[in-house]
């Protein structure tokens, strides 16, 4: 932090401020100390949206699609087909399909946000909102795993894979209790929050790198290497769509993983 | 991919070929992910417990004992679960 707000006083002398960890900290939007803030307000709107497609989608189903029903359905289809059945498996998949469904809008709504003009913040690049969705995907594969095999013999299996020399079991038990009960859920959480926050990040510095050399630099050289510089921001906010899509998919498809093997027999 | 809005779920029955090609696919898409989240466990728990031990009996070459031995179970566990075919 020190080191970024160093650099940012060192170039001053250019008048360029480089974008840094504070262009993610927003004022309120009714007052200035209010909780209310933009991450918030892009939370709300996308809960809203998802519950409406959804909504739009399942009313009046009929057997020739609508617009809508076909897109919410296409949606629906992928994530039941694609990532609920193959990684949970077909005897205990479709009942999570709700679950992942709306968990993989929503998180692909927050994601997209980094790229729809005018709102151009990925709220996920809060550590807060990615952080409570692990948290309850946890409470959900731990509860899964508990109520299926009983307390001790879950942990049992998570602790002990079978096969393993004895005399191993007490270095290892520690360590894979350590990696699913705890690591798990903070790798869910910084892949996602990260990938948001480095994607922006990126952005923010092509844009505002091009606008200072275009404006204030000037110059032939700053002409120049100011149209590369938006040129590649608008490169690169398709390349960012993509991340953000993949990030809400790899999510899914983890929290349906850890739920599938939650449920496996054995490890 | 899925059809669309084909909104059949796949036959449970047959999983041959492709499909089972698919489902294995995603099924590995945690191993590399799952084996640091493993390293990183065992550097954390035996070398923390290699810091307390160290700090109790003031000898910093617990530090060092422990994190070579949560290491090396890590790369074990690492190698019993994804090493062997």
């Amino acid at each position: 932090m020190s080191f970024l707000l160093a650099s940012a006083e060192g170039s001053e002398k250019e008048g360029f401020v480089s974008p840094g960890p504070g262009d993610f900290e927003f004022p309120g939007i009714f007052s200035h100390d209010s909780w209310f803030t933009k991450p918030i307000l892009i939370v709300i709107v996308a809960t809203i949206i998802v519950g409406v497609l959804f909504y739009l989608a399942a009313r009046r189903a009929s057997v020739v699609p609508s617009k809508g029903q076909f897109a919410g359905e296409s949606l629906y289809g992928f994530v039941r087909n694609d990532i609920a059945l193959d990684a949970i498996g077909h005897r205990d998949g479709m009942r999570f399909v709700p679950y992942l469904a709306t968990l993989f809008t929503f998180i692909a709504i927050l994601n997209l946000s980094g790229i729809v003009p005018f709102v151009q913040f990925p709220a996920t690049a809060r550590i807060s909102f990615p952080l409570v969705l692990a948290l309850i995907s946890w409470v959900i594969y731990l509860y899964l795993g508990i109520s299926k095999h009983g307390f001790v013999k879950y942990f049992k299996n998570m602790m002990f894979p079978a096969g393993v020399p004895w005399p191993v079991y007490i270095l290892l038990a520690p360590i894979e209790f350590f990696s699913t009960v705890i690591v798990r859920p903070l790798t869910l959480t910084l892949r996602l929050t990260f990938n948001m926050f480095a994607g922006h990040l990126v952005l923010l510095l092509f844009v505002l790198g091009g606008e200072f050399l275009l404006k204030d630099y000037g110059g032939v050289v700053g002409i120049a290497a100011g149209s590369i510089s938006i040129f590649g921001s608008i490169v690169l906010t398709f390349f960012e769509g993509f991340v953000q899509l993949l990030q809400a998919y790899v999510f899914t498809l983890l929290t349906a993983l850890y739920i599938g093997g939650a449920l496996a027999d054995e490890h | 991919m899925s059809s669309g809005a084909d909104n059949s779920p796949p036959d449970p029955a047959d999983p041959t070929g492709e499909e089972a090609a698919r489902r294995a696919d995603r099924k590995s898409a945690d191993d590399a992910w799952a084996a640091t989240g493993l390293l990183i466990s065992g550097v954390a728990v035996w070398g923390g417990a290699g810091y307390l031990v160290s700090e109790w009996l003031h000898n910093q070459v617990f530090v060092m004992l422990g994190l070579l031995l949560g290491t090396g179970t890590a790369l074990y566990g690492i190698w019993f679960r994804y090493g062997r075919s």
